[in-house]
């Protein structure tokens, strides 16, 4: 009975092992995939805070240097603390 | 519907058929197996870098921006700090200039920055974002899978056997569809809003007594912004939501393509109680992003109504808005965007005028009646593409223009009004129009019953007339539209203008010859 089970045994075995290599395999890339899905999910919230500070800023700097031309630019002599004359 | 942005190929692994002739099965299925896992790899490591080279575009995008922004910090800094020790350089034509800015009693020692700011507002050139959606902003993962969809049928082979000169394929789908009608409504709003004020304007002028009018008008504007106040979705408007839904539903059950005159009178009854409500999208600049979505979301009350309309429609005939079916000739789609112009001055200006311009009036009513539109939802934008025939029904227009009276509510009725007669569209011959015609009349209750009289006896030289003025109409108006933006900003930021400046200008900006015939 063994004797003629061996090959098929022999080949059951060989085959289960053959599966779990792949097993292995597949679930590591999808570790992969999932690691790629979350880490670029997190860069692009990392970025749009990025962007939005971005801008914030942008449109500070803006109005400061708005503010400053007119300022400086068309009181020159404010800006010496002379009066206007 | 989700759509999954990157797919590795082949899903599955083992799922493949094998040969017959194999003899170890299980070693034919383990090595497919292999293989496929290979595969699997190598898409994966495929959008691995597509994805990474995003991040990468957009990271590279952040870094410019950050050095730019540093360069201006480190600029503004040394400009500030020579701020002190700064000379009276070559600035004598600056000093000149604040000399006659500051009248004589500010040359004090002490001008604090406020004054200096008060002076000249401070004024930032926001950039929307714009065409975020559109094809070419797609990422190349999903473009791909895109493109193995099936292509749309090469109908525009059959363009060249139409008549009307339109395109085929728009009649199967039209991608821009959407934002043509939000467009032409989003114009034809500008107008009637524009109109309205003149109007306003006018009656100021003319009774002094009669101010109740006044705040009844400047109360709706508020009232309308009031209620979007609290978000767009929550705006109920001002008759009941059933009678709306139920006049829509009226006039589209009442017949395919609504053509029942009281159906449509119910439905443009009803869209035209409110002045606000023509307007179902909102107009704030946070809802901009998407107005053609946005459309056909806020279009909630309309909703289902839409949707049969559209359904209704589209074995019949196409979209509403290019089929034109009472149009003869031409209304291509180019010639949507001359069409607002038209309707709003026949209303307005046959309002106050005398009888005299009834043939100039003529020509740029026409335009306004023709309108298909069974819904009162299209209609605005409906009444743009009839225009281009418009000869054939003077009638009808006259009579609503003749309609006088043009209380508030009307300004959009006017125009869908007008349109509902039309309903039958055929290249209808002047009779049809004729009988058509006698509803609106009837219904509107400023209409006055000269207009068809006077209609019938200057028809033909009316026609003639109309054609002639029309033509150039049309073509200054196609000018004046081709070099208007055509984006979303651009509208929406102008009909926003328009609305907000509510009583500030007295004198009207556009030429009077714009609006008159």
């Amino acid at each position: 009975m063994s004797g003629q089970d061996d090959p098929v045994q022999r080949e059951i075995h060989q085959d289960w092992a053959n599966r779990e290599y792949i097993e292995v395999i597949t679930s590591s890339i999808k570790k992969i995939a999932d690691f790629l899905n979350s880490f670029d999910m997190s860069c692009r919230s990392r970025l749009a805070t990025l962007n939005e500070k971005l801008t914030a800023l942008e449109r500070r700097i803006e109005y400061i240097e708005a503010r400053h031309y007119v300022y400086v630019f068309l009181y020159p002599k404010v800006t010496k603390g002379e009066t206007l004359t | 519907m989700p759509l999954v942005t990157r797919n590795i190929e082949p899903r599955h692994v083992c799922r493949q058929a094998l040969p017959n002739t194999i003899r170890s099965e299980l070693e034919c299925v383990t090595n497919i197996s292999l293989a496929n896992i290979i595969r699997q790899l190598g898409s994966l490591s495929k959008y691995a870098e597509d994805l990474f080279g995003e991040l990468f575009v957009q990271a590279g995008a952040f870094a410019i921006r950050v050095n730019t922004l540093g360069e201006r910090v480190d600029r503004l800094q040394v400009k500030v700090t020579q701020l002190d020790p700064k000379e009276e350089e070559g600035k004598i034509l600056c000093c000149l200039a604040s000399l006659s800015w500051f009248p004589a009693q500010q040359t004090l020692s002490c001008i604090s920055l406020q004054a200096i700011t008060q002076k000249k507002a401070f004024h930032s050139n926001l950039i929307q974002d714009q065409q975020l959606f559109c094809r070419p902003s797609l990422p190349q993962p999903v473009q791909e899978t895109y493109l193995t969809c099936n292509p749309p049928p090469p109908l525009n082979n059959l363009s060249q056997y139409r008549d009307d000169d339109k395109d085929a394929l728009k009649f199967y789908t039209d991608p821009s569809y959407f934002f043509d009608l939000w467009k032409e409504k989003m114009l034809q709003d500008t107008k009637d809003i524009m109109k309205e004020k003149r109007k306003h304007r006018k009656e100021k002028k003319d009774n002094q007594n009669l101010r109740t009018l006044n705040p009844r008008k400047i109360k709706t504007r508020k009232d309308e912004w009031e209620r979007r106040k609290m978000g767009e979705e929550f705006v109920v408007p001002k008759n009941d939501m059933g009678e709306s839904l139920e006049g829509l539903n009226g006039s589209i059950g009442s017949g395919e393509g609504c053509y029942s005159p009281d159906g449509l009178d119910q439905s443009t009854g009803s869209y035209g109680l409110d002045p606000g409500s023509p307007l179902p999208h909102p107009t704030q600049d946070d809802f901009l992003p998407p107005p053609p979505p946005d459309m056909g979301y806020h279009d909630g009350q309309y909703g289902a109504p839409t949707q049969k309309r559209t359904s209704l429609l589209s074995p019949t005939h196409p979209p509403p808005a290019p089929p034109m079916p009472c149009s003869t000739p031409t209304g291509t789609r180019p010639n949507l965007s001359p069409p607002p112009a038209p309707p709003p001055p026949p209303p307005s200006t046959g309002f106050g005028v005398p009888p005299p311009p009834p043939p100039s009036g003529f020509d740029s009513s026409p335009p306004a009646p023709p309108p298909i539109t069974n819904s009162a939802y299209p209609s605005p934008p409906a009444p743009p593409p009839p225009l281009s025939q418009a000869s054939l029904s003077p009638p009808p227009p006259p009579s609503l223009p003749q309609g006088g009276g043009a209380p508030p509510p009307p300004p959009p009725p006017p125009p869908p009004g007008p349109p509902p007669p039309c309903g039958p569209p055929p290249p209808g011959p002047p009779p049809p129009s004729f009988s058509i015609g006698a509803p609106p009349p009837l219904k509107s209750t400023q209409a006055p019953s000269e207009a068809p009289p006077d209609a019938h006896s200057d028809l033909l030289s009316a026609i003639r007339q109309g054609f002639n003025l029309r033509k150039v109409e049309e073509q200054k108006e196609q000018e004046k539209k081709d070099n208007y933006g055509n984006d979303v900003a651009a509208i929406l930021s102008r009909r926003i203008a328009v609305e907000c400046s509510d009583s500030e200008d007295d004198s009207s900006e556009l030429d009077d010859d714009d609006w008159s015939e």
